[in-house]
């Protein structure tokens, strides 16, 4: 029968000592410090804020919006983020949208990002990928800031367009009104051609 | 012309000559021929000769005739529905004749209107109807002038107006020409549409006997079904019952469509077989082609196989027993080299177009069917997807106001069920070798 | 019984009255069937064919919304094959759904939704490309047409045809090509048109005065009584009770009053409740006060007059509670009544009728307010064109309760011009209004979707309201006010 040897280490009194532990971690401490002083080993630490730490592509920081390829704003205003949203930290205006194919778009869109908990939910609720969760982790700031995301900031932000670029733009597949579909009654009476918004 | 050059039971063709009786004659839409003919003598007989209503409705019964427009519902019982209370009713023809495939109404009144006016003199007698119309299909240019000219001489002579015959008997009739839609020949729709309103068959109950054009009672009856009153009346149910078979009475219009030798509009009596009609009387088919299917009552008739038509009789119970329809006797051949998933298309497509919009399942459904049947026919079938079809149409059936979705749903039904061997071949080489006549 | 008939549903039996119909019996009973195209104020159109259900002894499915309940009948509504004729009647009504919940109105409290939920199919098998038809059409000042979202159940075209009697509506093209449209140069103007987003189930005709304004699954619906005219229509008021907004009112059904439907004009009687209309603290001589503080120099100045010296003005826009309170009180303080005037629009006919609902007598408790007057002993002076009785009065104090509703008094402003004359004149109003504000008190009252009280309609039936939390706490009604004035004057003593 195999068992485990659990009985006592000889050398157990020399190591619990508090002033040998230490002096072992200094010795550690000025080996690395030399090492990596002197080139031989590279450092794990990251000089933030001079140099930033690159997380994993998934990782759900601040939110920002998608655009269209026309580099319209996504969104239309559909509410489901707002309503899923556990800390009722998103507001929305919603209007008729100036492209006739979308109807309706959000006028205002605010997230208090002070109350998010960043669950992410607001991602999962939306059905037109316009919402996302974005590289950007370093959200500290003074409190005189404004601490509401507003439309333009969660669309424009510089560290947006720097971190995502091109990924801003969504490609998915939604249920706009189709190019051949206008607001008449085409074919049953002319009449209707001047109607719309 | 047509030509009836096969004997039946022994008898000579012209014995059956009931409804086609002046083919040949010249001029024989003028009113003399007619009653050369014994034209009127029927009206005569019941307005002079002591004949009640009942007498007239209980004659019709005995004579077994039925609807000839499609349901074949017995026209002597369908009378007798009418309450007997006074008050305005009305008796319209359903001139409409839009199932694809048939043309045997046109035919009647190219033949002699008289026969169809005098038919529903005696109906509107038996009903107890002042006023009756002839619901006319709008295409049908020369038809119009035919009935029109012939409720013109019919005024002249006395047959209609406010004193008949000098009997007391008051009938006045006209025309309406609609605009040509398929479900404006559904019973209800007519009704509709005559009533100026949008042709949409209307819920039952009430039905229209009760409560029809402008909520009073109302008869609506095929050409074909009057025509073959004065007949009858003339003659005698018995005469008229030696005709076809037990339930099946009488002779009745068939038109052969497809490529056969002799196309055209027969009178036939019912129960003749349906082999020896195509093969014998039409000469079968063009370049001895081999039969692969045939549509017995128009459109909305469920399809027969080859194998199917070895042995059917053309009556209202042969047919039915074979899971399809009598119809209006239009009898559409598919040869050899025409695939089924064309017909299937090309079918679907016309019930898309004449759905009239109102109930959801065939609004929807039959749009819904073309679109699949076209993915085939476009190479984008995949096995399943005439299941499919079949399985969409059975949820349509039985599900709306009026029988259009049934009428659609037959084929989509039939024909994947029937021919799935033809549809796995076409989802395989894409495009099947054959191509449909459109 | 006769004239009844006791048929069973899914084995519970109910009866009913001759004539009627499965669906009828099956609301009876409390059994739902799912319908489109069924509406209880309308005919029967019997066109969705989603109704189905299964009658012993007839070999098809039959429509619950136009079969004629009979004698010993039974119908089942939940056996397989009924459930499986609902799943495909739902399936048909999807195919061509443009479904683009996100941005329609109706999503929330769509029949196609709910429906889908309780007896959808879940997995279509519509794989081809939709029908495509106009979208966001203007058929009016008071909606938006989709013609995409419609499932042609033709309630809107039946509701034109015979309740209100325009026909403005009709179905065109016919097939799956079938467009619900107005008639050419037609565009839907009527007193009614809200009703035909009621009663649309789905998202096809959306109000556009509630468009984009609130999703509704934020609102929460009261029961109450329409202030909009002497109908008393019985209506669902909606709030976003987070927000405390009012949106929007929509009818609820009474066979007695209004039926099913309500007129536009009711339907604006959300706008007054909201905070930006609204006054939340009284004004003395122009500066804002707190509410104690305005009670005490009415108390005082009631204080120092004799009963003739005073005069009351109302409008038939209180409750039946608030009219005795302010009596009451006025007795009680004085010993007798002061003299009591009320006030109508010059521009009133108030034996108009529409032949719906609307009728020209706006104020919605006129029969009660005469009937507290009578219980009190009162002959009120009317104040219409001629204001002269008022003004020779020689009254030193004038109590004003001015309208609820302002809209329903066009001539406001000159009348208020009137009142702005007299002396001392204490206006109990609601609304933000510039001349009310010149008066020497003016006190801030509560509406009457925050008020428990009584409004008696033109036929004399007495309704009750019931109160939401008020947008303003520290606003009170008038009833509320006298009893607190009493006990100031009684402590004074």
């Amino acid at each position: 029968m195999a068992y485990v040897n659990v009985s006592r280490d000889p050398e157990r009194g020399f190591k619990n000592g508090y002033l040998a532990t230490s002096v072992v971690g200094m010795g550690t401490t000025l080996v690395t410090f030399v090492k990596q002083v002197f080139g031989l080993e590279e450092s794990n630490t990251v000089q933030w804020p001079e140099v930033e730490y690159q997380y994993s592509e998934r990782f759900k920081g601040a939110h920002f919006l998608t655009k269209r390829p026309d580099g319209r704003v996504r969104c239309t205003a559909c509410f489901l983020c707002a309503t899923n949203c556990p800390a009722q930290c998103i507001t929305i205006v919603a209007g008729e949208s100036p492209d006739k194919g979308v109807e309706k778009f959000p006028v205002r869109f605010e997230i208090d990002i002070l109350r998010c908990v960043f669950c992410g939910y607001c991602e999962e609720a939306c059905p037109v990928d316009a919402i996302r969760m974005g590289p950007e982790y370093s959200m500290a700031g003074l409190a005189e800031q404004k601490w509401v995301y507003t439309k333009d900031h969660l669309l424009e932000r510089d560290a947006v367009k720097r971190k995502v670029g091109e990924k801003q733009v969504s490609k998915k597949d939604e249920n706009t009104k189709h190019d051949t579909v206008e607001s008449s009654l085409p074919g049953i009476h002319a009449m209707h051609a001047g109607h719309g918004h | 012309m047509p030509v009836m050059n096969s004997p039946y039971n022994g008898r000579q063709p012209n014995e059956f000559k009931i409804l086609t009786e002046l083919e040949g004659v010249p001029n024989s839409r003028s009113l003399e021929v007619y009653k050369k003919h014994g034209g009127y003598a029927a009206l005569e007989k019941v307005l002079k000769g002591g004949m009640s209503p009942d007498d007239v409705i209980n004659l019709v019964k005995a004579s077994g005739l039925r609807g000839r427009g499609g349901a074949g519902f017995p026209t002597g019982m369908k009378w007798g529905f009418v309450p007997k209370a006074a008050g305005e009713k009305y008796l319209i023809t359903n001139f409409d004749e839009g199932e694809p495939g048939t043309y045997k109404d046109r035919y009647i009144a190219e033949l002699n209107a008289h026969m169809l006016i005098e038919g529903k003199l005696i109906g509107a007698y038996a009903i107890g109807a002042s006023k009756s119309y002839i619901y006319l299909r709008g295409e049908f240019y020369d038809e119009i002038a035919w009935c029109e000219q012939a409720i013109k001489e019919a005024y002249e002579a006395g047959y209609l107006g406010d004193n008949i015959l000098g009997t007391g008997f008051k009938h006045h009739m006209d025309i309406y020409v609609g605009a040509g839609a398929y479900i404006c020949g559904e019973e209800t729709g007519l009704i509709s549409s005559l009533e100026g309103k949008k042709g949409q068959p209307k819920l039952k109950p009430p039905f229209p006997a009760v409560k029809g054009y402008l909520g009073k009672p109302t008869i609506v009856n095929n050409v074909e079904t009057l025509a073959a009153v004065p007949w009858i009346i003339r003659n005698g149910p018995e005469a008229y019952k030696k005709f076809g078979t037990e339930k099946s009475a009488g002779t009745k219009l068939f038109n052969i469509s497809g490529p056969v030798v002799r196309p055209g509009c027969y009178e036939l009596p019912l129960g003749y077989p349906l082999k020896r009609f195509i093969y014998e009387d039409c000469g079968g088919l063009i370049g001895g082609k081999k039969l692969k299917a045939v549509i017995p009552g128009g459109a909305s008739a469920p399809v027969l196989t080859a194998a199917e038509v070895e042995n059917m009789t053309m009556d209202y119970e042969a047919f039915a027993a074979a899971g399809t329809m009598l119809g209006s006797g239009a009898v559409i051949v598919i040869p050899e080299d025409v695939s089924m998933v064309h017909v299937l298309e090309n079918l679907m497509h016309f019930f898309k177009d004449e759905s009239c919009g109102q109930c959801t399942p065939c609004r929807e459904g039959t749009g819904w069917l073309l679109k699949m049947s076209r993915d085939i026919v476009n190479g984008d079938g995949a096995p399943g997807d005439a299941e499919k079809i079949a399985e969409v149409a059975g949820k349509m059936m039985g599900r709306t106001i009026c029988t259009f979705s049934d009428a659609a749903a037959g084929p989509a039904r039939s024909i994947p069920q029937k021919f799935a061997h033809e549809f796995l071949e076409f989802y395989k080489t894409k495009q099947s070798t054959a191509r449909a006549h459109g | 019984m006769s004239n009844e008939v006791t048929l069973s549903i899914n084995n519970q039996s109910v009866s009913v009255p001759a004539g009627s119909t499965i669906m009828e019996a099956a609301q009876k009973l409390g059994v739902t069937v799912p319908h489109f195209c069924w509406h209880p104020g309308l005919s029967i159109a019997g066109v969705c064919r989603f109704c189905m259900v299964k009658v012993e002894g007839m070999p098809k499915l039959q429509i619950a919304c136009n079969t004629p309940a009979t004698e010993g009948m039974k119908v089942d509504t939940v056996s397989a094959e009924v459930k499986d004729a609902h799943k495909w009647a739902l399936e048909f009504h999807l195919i061509n759904h443009p479904l683009d919940c996100p941005i329609c109105d109706q999503a929330g409290e769509c029949e196609l939704q709910n429906y889908y939920m309780k007896v959808g199919k879940y997995q279509s098998q519509m794989e081809d490309e939709k029908v495509l038809k106009p979208k966001a059409l203007d058929v009016g000042d008071t909606l938006v047409l989709d013609t995409e979202r419609c499932i042609l159940c033709s309630r809107c075209v039946r509701f034109e045809d015979e309740v209100t009697k325009t026909s403005t509506l009709g179905i065109f093209s016919r097939g799956d090509q079938a467009t619900i449209g107005t008639y050419k140069d037609r565009k839907i103007k009527h007193n009614y048109s809200y009703n035909l987003a009621d009663i649309c189930p789905v998202g096809a005709f959306t109000a556009k005065d509630f468009r984009f304004k609130c999703r509704v699954w934020f609102l929460k619906e009261s029961k109450t009584v329409c202030p909009g005219c002497s109908t008393g229509c019985n209506v669902n008021l909606f709030q976003n009770s987070n927000q405390r907004e009012y949106y929007r009112l929509k009818p609820r059904h009474n066979a007695d009053v209004n039926g099913y439907w309500m007129c536009d004009t009711g339907r604006t009687m959300y706008e007054h409740l909201n905070a930006s209309h609204r006054i939340s603290a009284p004004r003395l001589e122009g500066s804002q006060v707190a509410s104690q503080a305005a009670l005490q120099a009415l108390a005082d100045a009631v204080a120092g007059l004799q009963p003739e010296q005073i005069s009351v003005v109302f409008t038939a826009q209180f409750t039946n509670e608030e009219y005795s309170a302010a009596l009451a009180s006025l007795k009680k303080m004085k010993g007798s009544l002061p003299k009591v005037f009320v006030w109508r629009d010059e521009a009133e006919k108030a034996d108009d009728f529409d032949g719906i609902l609307f009728r020209g007598d706006r104020n919605p408790n006129t029969r009660g307010m005469m009937d507290v007057f009578k219980e009190h002993g009162v002959t009120p002076v009317l104040l219409k064109e001629d204001f002269s009785s008022l003004a020779s009065s020689g009254s030193e104090l004038t109590l004003v309760f001015g309208p609820e509703v302002e809209s329903a008094y066009p001539n406001l402003p000159k009348a208020l011009g009137r009142f702005v004359e007299l002396k001392k004149v204490v206006y109990f109003g609601n609304t933000l209004n510039e001349l009310a504000g010149k008066m020497w008190l003016r006190i801030p009252v509560k509406v009457f979707a925050e008020k428990n009280g009584t409004f008696v309609n033109f036929k004399g039936v007495a309704q009750k309201l019931k109160a939401n939390a008020p947008v303003f706490p520290a606003v009170k009604g008038v009833d509320e006010y006298f009893v607190e004035l009493g006990q100031l004057a009684q402590s004074a003593v």
